[in-house]
């Protein structure tokens, strides 16, 4: 007998099903604490995004508003050698409002109430300079008074070093001057180089007559032109740009400046968005983990509601609508987080970067915040979600089936939106496809590492099962393969997050290392430049008088490149398809001359410089032979102080720049340049902070002209800059580290929820409430153990890369701070997990189920 | 009295890798509109995967089962979910409320699940009726066993099935309030004039329906007729 199916169904949507919306909430409202987790995941995530997509957004606002004051001109030419006479005749034809400064490293001495010398940057400035922006004084005529030729400025860092004060004097060269007063801002000036290179200005004129300006000093020039469009300032480019290249001169426009403070500002984009892009992807992991034991503990709820009439799509879309709402609301928290974060970046900030930051709220930045948290809260909540629409009514009457999840088109193409996911988003953050696949490919292959150790302890652990262990040994243990276990998303998450914190503190303390390295190692920490060769007795003579041992005498002589294999650098220049960069072949290259290695150096390839019958034999340092394509073997003319000389490279030597100043690109023989125009650098050691001080004193007040670099100075300089570089680097990286810890404590507590029946039960038959916290630790140590181990090697991959490759520096291995990072990434799980499973111990089993 | 539910020659199969257990094995019944049957056996005789099969939970290997003349293993999972909203109640030995809602929103599910609009006083009235007038707010984890299960009850009567499943409906309770929510259900099956089919092992319970269904080792050993109940 045929039967007739009489099913005449109302086809329901999502929108048209006012039910699903209402057990959504209704099922929802009971669960809070728990889609906590859910929504702090998000939270944080979108939070890092909005504030740095926010602060990158503004700060390129900042460059665009501000370059013309940053250049304080339309055009200006740069040189660091005296100009040509064509040069300044063709600047004399230009009709435009001019000015001009040079500058020059010298010693000056402060004659203040904390009086001492000091190795600064004499800055001569002529004409009305600033033409945009203004410099910023305080007195506010400060730098009108500097004008009048009796007066300097100081930075506003050397005022405070100094205590410097109105009637204060300063002997700049043979000059004393008065203090008109510091200097809070300056076109191109301030900020982070004021802490490096701070600055005295005086009057051009003043500078000319200080006697500092003698031969073999390093003067840079500046040339400053106002136009009155920018059509003028096209077309003053145009007119100066053969000459300047000719002359191996550079020159900035506004546009230029634009372009270099972008790039300049780069990698500080690309460190931000890595970690937006971590915090983010570490968010996802928390949304995919959180729903998908939320799922999990739904099962019997919508088994029941499939019992009683619910259809597969909508017990499905009840899940979809609480994942959707929470990720609406965590958006909105995160974005609202975000703006607050954005307006705190600029305090840590604004000393790194050589704007005024201004912040308002980026409307772009917020609504990308918005959209990425409700795609994310979807995406990555799909997987888990789409098994409800499997999972049988059947299980209200035997828990024990277990649902078969069928490959479904949707579900392969949410998995390939899920992999496409990281991409795209890497792309969208950087906006470059190798930049974003560089990204994508680091992330997968240390998920694809930690996956793998989670896999493989979980099978060592199965294939060796230590069955003689005691059993709270043995329960841990197990509680790693069991059904509904966590080791793969906490060994993922843990894992994450200490290859994160362990890259960063490596990359730190390598560059911090180099550092060090230079300030201890060195025989030398000071040297002693721009000696004049009758002052070379004289500095000698002052040396050994302070028992002060001389450890180098150094000649130093310019010389600038002739040609190149045979071929002349103007016709290098011209030749557009040679790759060697102009800077390279029109720079002023200071040689010395001597028949043997530094201990900074070693050759790597041919011979040590000399000189025989056939040539004069020069060698070169490694990185410049590639800047210039050079081989052992080639020629290379000089011309030093208008005499040309033919050389060969002989040799290339590795050099480590910091170690042992003053170290060089090209080293010839000697026998060849001594009766050239030269100045010598002598290095010595002074342990003592009052020594050095009345050593620099009488060395400035008998040789004005020769500087004191104090190495030491300098490394106290550099650890502070690295000190607020490394707070920076923490202060930004904690959004990742909380996003990790929230999907961390997310993870755990969700297992605890799966663990909970277990755990009553062995209290109820009669587990010691230290049985069950030992239990539990121990299980979260093994994860801890493992996931940091592979945390630490892959950040010890990474940050030898960076240190390589990016920062070009020796790699330091800090042992102690991956041993304590590995301690903390045991602890914290440990804790984590203690903290869970307090009121499981400390209540009534009974009182505990009857909670559930 | 029509047919509500016919069950033919019904076989279930389940494979584990190689192994492959016969749970069910040509059975073959039906039942009257209004009429009550228990299915008693030992654990193991394939009571609870009959009465899914019966209910549409799940659907045989082989044979066919016909509830209100619908061939059900000829319907998809969705449509089965339908018919069971429209025709079929629930109670189970562990209630499987919903621990998120009140003992009133679980109550009225079914009917919220086809649209219906107010339905909160003939959801009142049921719970009034099962005894829990004065707790309807409360979530299931504030009700004892026997509450939950008058809850259940509620729940499964409040759509007005035409068949009653109920799996060891007493299995969880006490023998005081097994004997009540037993009373309570067959009183509200009676009024209702509903079909009942429950699975038990409790011969108290079994012998308050009209027939008595034996089955062993996935086969009928008997179908046994009581005597006429009021």
């Amino acid at each position: 007998m045929e039967y007739e199916i009489k099913i005449k169904k109302k086809s329901k949507y999502l929108f048209n099903d006012q039910w699903v919306w209402k057990m959504a909430w209704k099922d929802a409202r009971g669960n809070f604490s728990r889609l906590f987790l859910f929504i702090s995941s998000i939270i944080i995530g979108i939070a890092a995004l909005v504030a740095i997509s926010s602060f990158n957004i503004n700060l390129q606002n900042d460059i665009n508003l501000q370059a013309k004051e940053l250049l304080g001109a339309d055009f200006v030419i740069h040189t660091n050698k005296g100009l040509e006479e064509e040069i300044v005749s063709e600047i004399d034809s230009v009709e435009f409002p001019k000015a001009s400064d040079a500058s020059l490293a010298s010693m000056v001495s402060f004659m203040t109430s904390t009086s001492g010398v000091r190795l600064v940057r004499v800055v001569g400035i002529e004409g009305e300079f600033p033409f945009y922006g203004k410099i910023e004084t305080i007195p506010e005529n400060a730098y009108e008074l500097i004008k009048t030729g009796k007066f300097a400025m100081v930075d506003a860092n050397l005022a405070a070093q100094f205590d410097v004060s109105a009637d204060d004097s300063i002997k700049v060269g043979k000059i004393t001057l008065k203090i008109a007063g510091e200097v809070v801002k300056i076109p191109g000036g301030g900020g982070m180089q004021s802490t490096f290179t701070p600055s005295v200005y005086i009057s051009k004129q003043v500078l000319d007559s200080t006697g500092l300006m003698q031969f073999g000093s390093r003067i840079t020039y500046n040339t400053y032109f106002k136009t009155n469009s920018e059509k003028e300032a096209l077309a003053l480019e145009e007119q100066f740009k053969p000459l300047l290249k000719k002359n191996g001169l550079t020159y900035d426009t506004v546009d230029k400046r634009k372009k270099n403070l972008g790039k300049a500002l780069q990698n500080m984009y690309r460190f931000f968005n890595l970690l937006a892009f971590v915090a983010l992807i570490l968010g996802c992991i928390g949304v995919a983990s959180s729903v998908h034991i939320y799922v999990k503990e739904k099962q019997k709820t919508v088994a029941m509601l499939r019992c009683i009439g619910a259809s597969s799509w909508q017990t499905f879309n009840i899940f979809l609508i609480q994942a959707v709402g929470l990720g609406g609301i965590g958006s909105i928290i995160g974005v609202a987080l975000g703006v607050v974060f954005q307006f705190a970046l600029p305090l840590v900030l604004q000393e790194f970067v050589p704007l005024d930051i201004n912040m308002s709220i980026a409307w772009l930045a917020v609504f990308q915040g918005l959209g990425l948290g409700l795609i994310i809260s979807i995406l990555f909540s799909m997987l888990p979600l789409i098994s409800i629409r499997f999972i049988p009514p059947l299980v209200v009457l035997r828990t024990s089936i277990i649902p078969v999840v069928r490959r479904s088109k949707l579900r392969v193409f949410i998995v390939l939106l899920i992999i496409a996911f990281p991409l795209i988003f890497a792309y969208f953050l950087t906006n470059s496809w190798e930049t974003g696949a560089a990204f994508f490919c680091a992330l997968l292959v240390a998920f694809l590492a930690l996956w793998g150790v989670a896999k493989l302890l979980i099978l060592l652990v199965k294939r060796f099962f230590p069955f003689r262990w005691s059993f709270v040994w043995r329960q841990s243990l197990s509680n790693l393969f069991r059904p509904n276990n966590q080791t793969l998303v906490l060994v993922v998450v843990i894992g994450l997050g200490a290859f994160l914190v362990s890259t960063l503190t490596l990359i730190q303390n390598s560059l911090l290392n180099q550092v060090e390295f230079v300030g201890t190692e060195n025989d030398s920490n000071t040297i002693l430049f721009d000696i004049q060769p009758y002052q070379k007795e004289g500095v000698l003579k002052l040396v050994e008088d302070h028992n002060l041992p001389v450890n180098q005498i150094v000649p130093i002589i310019s010389t600038r490149l002739l040609s190149l294999k045979g071929k002349l650098i103007e016709t290098i220049q011209k030749d557009t398809l040679d790759s060697i960069p102009n800077w390279a072949i029109t720079r002023e290259y200071r040689v010395t001359y001597r028949d043997s290695l530094t201990h900074s150096e070693k050759l790597i390839e041919g011979d040590l410089h000399h000189v025989n019958d056939s040539s004069v034999f020069v060698t070169i340092s490694e990185g410049m032979k590639e800047s210039l394509n050079l081989e052992v073997g080639d020629r290379v003319a000089f011309d030093v102080q208008g005499v040309p000389i033919l050389t060969t490279i002989s040799g290339v030597r590795d050099v480590e720049w910091p170690k042992d100043p003053p170290n060089f690109i090209f080293v010839f023989p000697v026998g060849v340049l001594e009766e050239a125009p030269q100045i010598h650098v002598i290095t010595t050691k002074i342990d003592d902070d009052i020594k050095s001080a009345s050593f620099q004193r009488e060395l400035v007040a008998a040789f004005p002209n020769v500087s004191a670099i104090d190495l030491r100075l300098i490394l106290n300089t550099i650890n502070e800059f690295f000190d607020k570089v490394s707070f920076i680097i923490r202060f930004l990286a904690f959004f990742s580290i909380i996003t990790g810890l929230i999907v961390l404590a997310g993870a755990v507590i969700n297992s605890k929820y799966l663990r909970l029946k277990e755990n009553v039960l062995l209290r109820t038959m009669g587990a010691m409430k230290k049985q069950i916290l030992y239990i539990t630790l121990i299980e979260y140590s093994y994860l801890g153990l493992f996931a940091g181990f592979t945390g630490i090697l892959l950040s010890m991959v990474s940050s030898w890369a960076l240190t390589k490759f990016f920062f070009e520096i020796r790699f330091f291995l800090d042992y102690f701070s991956l041993l304590f990072i590995w301690g903390l990434v045991v602890v914290l799980p440990m804790i984590v997990g203690w903290w869970n499973t307090r009121d499981i111990v400390n209540s009534s089993p009974l009182e505990v189920l009857r909670k559930e | 009295m029509n047919v509500i539910l016919e069950v033919n020659k019904i076989s279930k199969t389940f494979r584990s890798g190689t192994n492959v257990l016969k749970v069910l094995d040509d059975v073959t019944f039906s039942i009257k509109e209004g009429e009550t049957m228990a299915i008693v056996g030992p654990s193991g005789s394939g009571k609870t995967t009959l009465l899914g099969l019966c209910a549409g939970l799940d659907v045989p290997t082989d044979g066919e089962v016909l509830l209100t003349d619908l061939k059900l293993n000829a319907l998809n999972e969705d449509d089965r979910a339908y018919v069971r909203n429209r025709h079929v109640g629930f109670v189970f030995q562990n209630f499987q409320l919903l621990p998120t809602l009140t003992a009133l929103e679980n109550v009225m599910i079914p009917l919220e699940l086809r649209g219906e609009k107010d339905i909160s006083n003939r959801a009142k009235k049921l719970l009034e009726r099962v005894g829990l007038g004065e707790r309807i707010g409360h979530y299931p984890s504030q009700l004892s066993g026997g509450e939950q299960q008058r809850v259940a009850i509620a729940r499964a009567f409040i759509s007005s099935p035409k068949i009653l499943f109920a799996d060891e409906p007493t299995g969880n309770l006490d023998d005081e309030t097994a004997t009540t929510i037993t009373n309570l259900l067959f009183n509200i099956n009676k009024e209702e004039n509903t079909t009942l089919v429950l699975v038990t092992h409790n011969m108290e319970l079994a012998n308050h329906t009209h027939r008595i269904l034996h089955i062993k080792g996935g086969k009928i050993e008997s179908d046994q007729q009581m005597e006429k109940k009021d």
